[in-house]
């Protein structure tokens, strides 16, 4: 079912049309069309682009009722800036309306986002966002997909997005056994400094078995072994095949935002995942979602 | 007559944005200049999207859109690169701007049709840590290639996000200092919206 509210589409219609003319009269003030075209030469529907979240930036916007409906910035002072009533109706347009997040759910959250005691918005500069890309790289020889996982850093008063993490299933395999308290084989018994460790090369002789060796709460650094099989040339980029955001910013709520490219008002940048969580959840969360056992 | 046009334009451009700029030296931008700053980034969209609809153009002659192709690139930062990826294809392919142009001017169509969504998404400026400002410009462009016999054998829409670098600059113009801004274009990915 197609929830996005029937008298914000009208709305955005209208002003589509009356915006359409306005701006074709500036056009021909101010711009006016070579033979070939520049900007703006077709005539078509578009109202589905209007109404597409077409960039993170007007997701936040829309999020925070930061832009109008033609989707120009406004800015503190403005009387529609983080306005309350446009809030609820661009919060409703944000979700993924196929089903991916139950309506109590998204009806609670907007409440929240909403209150009007402590309305909570959207800090591109905040912390508690990250991103996750996956991308293609070959490893020696071969396609694999990798994730990585980006944030943005503060430098020099300006951002950056800088890797904070990644995740490659063979990685992962590399350390199967560690944490493994059932083995009673595999280890160097408690008097092998007596003897300067002479019995070490045991371990070294199956590659495979190492991990059993190592300090049972060792946790593999991912992007350690990234930066290191890239170094060495075993790793090359080929591809990024997706994108999508963790949002941890709202109290007591954690959502993704994830592209959909389809033919349809709700498409661009939405919420395609929700989970209400406390805050001994939100740790676990995180380490769930970058991969962190 | 072009260049003095060119040149009067110029100074107009500088004049304004020096107007505007004038007292500039904080690192914020305020909401009345990053309007400025969209308009020149906005032009330079604009003329981008002109070039392309005459590249694309089989009745444009080689040597006309060799020229156009030149100017176009003036546009961008050096280096810049246009990733596509299409329905069919996900994967992203990398081109440098020339050599999409190139491949644009080369398309294998008795006739191309390139037209241009009215709708236009400019985001905020976000500075880096040079110290230099980036924002993106969402436009649609729809796409037709036809064929002598077959009439209309492709058609697309595509969204272009085009990355916008913009550096505060000064420039002597009759012993006096003046501030503007210079926007170039960088990198632009490409993706085929759903039909």
């Amino acid at each position: 079912m197609n929830t996005f509210p029937d008298n914000l589409a009208a709305f955005l219609i209208n002003m589509k049309n009356s915006f359409l003319v306005a701006l074709l009269f500036i056009q021909v003030i101010a711009f006016p069309q070579s033979k070939n075209g520049g900007l703006n030469t077709y005539m078509g529907d578009e109202s589905m682009f209007y109404a597409q979240t077409k960039q993170v930036n007007q997701f936040f916007r829309r999020f925070n009722a930061e832009e109008d409906v033609k989707g120009k910035r406004t800015y503190n002072g403005d009387s529609i800036f983080r306005d309350l009533k446009s809030r609820k109706k661009y919060l409703n347009i944000l979700f993924d309306n196929s089903g991916s997040v139950s309506t109590t759910d998204r009806d609670e959250f907007i409440e929240r986002v909403t209150d009007k005691k402590s309305p909570v918005f959207l800090d591109f500069h905040g912390n508690d966002w990250f991103s996750e890309v996956a991308a293609s790289f070959i490893y020696k020889h071969e396609r694999v997909d990798i994730i990585l996982y980006l944030k943005l850093e503060k430098q020099n008063g300006g951002f950056k997005w800088v890797f904070s993490n990644v995740y490659f299933s063979r990685f992962n395999d590399l350390f199967s056994h560690v944490g493994d308290t059932t083995n009673l084989k595999l280890f160097l018994h408690p008097l092998s400094h007596e003897v300067d460790f002479m019995n070490i090369h045991k371990v070294f002789e199956d590659p495979e078995r190492m991990d059993y060796f190592l300090d049972r709460y060792y946790r593999p650094d991912q992007l350690s072994l990234f930066v290191s099989e890239l170094k060495n040339g075993n790793l090359k980029f080929e591809s990024v095949k997706g994108v999508k955001f963790h949002f941890l910013q709202v109290p007591g709520w954690y959502f993704e935002v994830s592209y959909f490219n389809r033919n349809s008002n709700n498409s661009g940048w939405l919420i395609s995942n929700m989970i209400k969580i406390n805050p001994k959840d939100k740790k676990e969360l995180i380490r769930n979602y970058i991969h962190e056992d | 007559m072009k260049i003095k046009t060119a040149i009067a334009g110029l100074i107009c451009l500088l004049i304004l944005t020096s107007g505007l700029f004038a007292q500039n030296k904080d690192e914020n931008i305020s909401p009345q200049r990053k309007q400025a700053i969209d308009s020149l980034a906005l032009e330079k969209v604009r003329d981008l999207s002109k070039y392309i609809s005459i590249i694309g153009d089989k009745a444009t002659p080689w040597s006309e859109a060799q020229r156009v192709i030149e100017r176009a690139v003036e546009l961008f930062m050096e280096n810049s690169e246009i990733g596509v990826s299409s329905l069919s294809r996900p994967d992203v392919a990398y081109y440098k701007v020339r050599e999409y142009f190139d491949r644009l001017m080369k398309l294998n169509y008795d006739k191309v049709n390139i037209e241009w969504y009215k709708i236009q998404y400019v985001s905020d400026l976000e500075r880096q840590p040079d110290g230099t400002y980036v924002g993106v410009i969402t436009i649609y462009q729809r796409f037709q290639g036809f064929d002598k016999e077959k009439g209309l054998i492709y058609e697309d829409t595509t969204k272009k996000d085009i990355t916008v670098y913009v550096k505060r600059k000064e420039t002597q113009i009759g012993g006096r200092l003046i501030g503007f801004w210079d926007v170039l274009l960088g990198d632009i990915r490409v993706k085929e919206t759903s039909k």
